[in-house]
């Protein structure tokens, strides 16, 4: 189970950075599209024909639904995963994702909430990397403590 | 508290697996609730809304009623036609099918109405019956046509799953109803509304004084935006119409997209109608635009300079209609938009709004939950998320008043079929224009509107949001009037998706 802790921590990291760059290159596809005619407004609609659209589905659905689960799925992991501190790491990750999914929701009314919705990314990838990293040195620790002490020598 | 060995190690095992369920469970639970059975009528969706009026208790001539006015009806929808024995004084024929559309020299998946998109447009003079015969050729997912705006008998709503069964490839349909009304209308496919109205299924429906002389001065521009490309009846062009110095003419802009737009002009305008309804006594509209929701008509009048230069009306940023010869700049937007509350001089209703005897709220939120199995920060009406919405019942010959309002973070366009509705009032401040009828209401964000019609259409009808998208995300609820049923089903054999 620890194995299963330290990979779902990981997969939020990468979750992570899948969206940032999925939403980065949304927004350059979208203004190259501007450029070569398109019309933004209203009435447009995320459809395939919409440039950059495989980053804001990607992104829309990232945020949505896959980081959250795996998030939720990571959470579950730390109950039965007698990492110490585990659960407490868990609910850190897991609280930045939910606040980053209101943010990010939020955020399309008050626009403002973009930069935290940023910043708070960063939060997310920073505390999952350290859940994962956290097992990945216990793992370590014990094999060192394991190893047998060089017995004193007599002379 | 002390606790022995084995009461520790059992709790280490049990502790996790509360902790999970505690998690999964009210989220397992919500995530069912939401689900829809394959198919249902729109009648058992929600709850019963009576508006204060009868309908609470059973009505003196309802002898089995048990407070449920969502009985079964002693009238059915498909019962309420036009005329059967009258003759037909205009027929039309429409065949729908998929087809790949060039717009602006760019192949667009969509859909074809007798090979075009926009469909033929349909023009009836005052009083003439329409006749249309709808067959669907190749739409995978059926289809219907809805006659929006146009308050016709309930049988005719195009609707599925509510007032008629899709109509499948291979199928068809006749749409009948008397053209009572002048004004400018179109029509749309009600089945997977979203994806096929998008996609192009729709077109004008003009209807003409009977004494009407159109010629050379009366112009449609249907806007609608074909894979993020702007157009004008179907191209992605500028619509160059003739018109002579000092002609007067009749742009009707058609928005049949799900966002709002803009018109304006290089000259003063006039607002001739809204939503089909004229405008009582008009005045010129020097620097301001015109505000279009998503479905809604405005019919502006134009006056050629008498120098002969050409006059463009923008419709939005990006298309325009060219009156005349020559190219004129095209006119900056205006900063603001003209408030139709106070515009116009007015005149009676025809019913008297302080005798409502039903009061409606219709508020639109937004929250965290899940619709049709889908998680997301939903659109809630009166806290609720479909289909746990308000059916709005009435009785014929009731007076309704509805107050919408919103505070959902967006923009709504509120669709009422097979009625239009007067505005009362804004935000709290009374309508002191000409009378402002409508089918499709632009409610802003933390907007408020108090709209009042008159319960003369029976029938089951939608009282949607025109952005489809949101209607697809379960922003829909209904009218019904408490004898009128519907046979039909959402979902089912037929497989009924109107949105």
């Amino acid at each position: 189970m620890k194995q299963a802790y330290r990979v779902l921590a990981f997969l939020v990291a990468a979750g992570v950075m899948l969206q940032a760059a999925a939403v980065a290159y949304g927004m350059f596809g979208l203004l190259k599209w501007v450029e070569n005619g398109g019309t933004l407004d209203q009435s447009t609609e995320l459809t395939p024909d919409l440039g950059g659209y495989t980053g804001f589905s990607l992104h829309a659905t990232g945020g949505i639904f896959v980081v959250p689960l795996i998030a939720l799925l990571f959470l579950i992991s730390s109950f039965f995963g007698k990492v110490p501190g585990g659960v407490k790491w868990a609910l850190i990750v897991f609280g930045l994702t939910v606040l980053q999914v209101a943010l990010g929701l939020f955020s399309h009314e008050v626009a403002g909430l973009g930069w935290l919705h940023g910043l708070n990314a960063l939060l997310v990838f920073g505390t999952a990397v350290m859940a994962g990293m956290r097992v990945t040195r216990a793992v370590a620790n014990k094999v060192v403590a394991a190893e047998p002490v060089p017995a004193a020598t007599v002379s | 508290m002390h606790l022995n060995e084995g009461t520790r190690r059992r709790l280490k095992i049990v502790l996790p697996i509360v902790a999970t369920v505690a998690i999964v469970a009210p989220l397992a639970w919500l995530w069912q609730a939401s689900l829809l059975p394959k198919s249902y009528s729109v009648m058992d969706m929600g709850y019963s809304d009576f508006g204060g009026g009868p309908g609470n208790e059973p009505a003196a001539s309802d002898s089995h009623g048990h407070g449920h006015a969502a009985s079964p009806g002693t009238r059915s929808v498909v019962d309420l036609t036009a005329d059967a024995a009258r003759q037909a004084d205009v027929r039309v024929d429409l065949v729908a099918a998929q087809a790949d559309l060039v717009i602006g020299g760019k192949s667009v998946a969509g859909y074809t109405l007798n090979g075009t998109s926009p469909g033929p447009t349909i023009t009836a003079r005052q009083g003439q019956l329409v006749e249309v015969h709808l067959r669907n050729t190749s739409v995978p997912t059926g289809i219907t046509l809805h006659w929006h705006g146009y308050d016709v008998p309930a049988a005719m709503d195009g609707v599925a799953g509510v007032t008629q069964d899709e109509v499948p490839v291979g199928g068809e349909f006749t749409y009948r109803f008397v053209a009572d009304r002048t004004g400018t209308y179109w029509y749309h496919s009600h089945q997977v509304s979203n994806e096929q109205v998008m996609g192009g299924l729709f077109g004008a429906l003009i209807v003409l004084p009977v004494d009407a002389d159109r010629a050379g001065n009366d112009v449609i521009a249907t806007a609608h935006t074909y894979g993020g490309k702007k157009t004008i009846n179907g191209a992605a062009t500028d619509l160059r119409v003739a018109a002579k110095a000092g002609q007067r003419v009749r742009v009707r802009v058609i928005n049949t997209d799900n966002g709002s737009i803009e018109a304006w002009a290089s000259v003063p305008y006039r607002v001739l109608a809204v939503d089909g309804y004229d405008v009582n006594e008009p005045a010129d509209v020097p620097g301001r635009s015109v505000t279009l929701t998503g479905g809604a008509r405005a019919d502006l009048q134009v006056t050629m300079p008498s120098d002969g230069t050409a006059v463009r009306v923008q419709v939005s940023k990006g298309t325009a209609v060219i009156l005349g010869d020559g190219d004129p700049p095209p006119p900056p937007q205006p900063a603001g938009d003209l408030d139709l509350l106070s515009y116009g001089s007015p005149e009676a209703l025809g019913f008297d709004a302080a005798k409502a005897n039903r009061h409606f709220d219709y508020s639109v939120g937004r929250r965290p939950g899940f619709v049709k199995g889908r998680p997301g920060l939903l659109w809630s009406i009166n806290g609720h998320l479909y289909p746990n919405v308000p059916m709005y019942v009435v009785r014929e010959g009731d007076v309704a008043i509805m107050r919408i309002d919103n505070h959902s973070g967006d923009v709504h366009p509120m669709h009422l079929h097979g009625h239009h509705a007067v505005v009362l009032a804004r935000n709290g401040v009374a309508a002191t224009g000409s009378p402002w009828w409508v089918d499709s209401l632009n409610v802003g964000d933390n907007q408020s509107f108090e709209i009042a019609f008159v319960a003369n259409n029976p029938g089951v009808w939608m009282d949607h949001c025109h952005n489809l998208k949101h209607a697809a995300d379960g922003m829909v609820a209904h009218l019904m009037y408490e004898d009128v049923s519907t046979p039909f089903r959402i979902g089912g054999a037929a497989d009924n998706q109107p949105e």
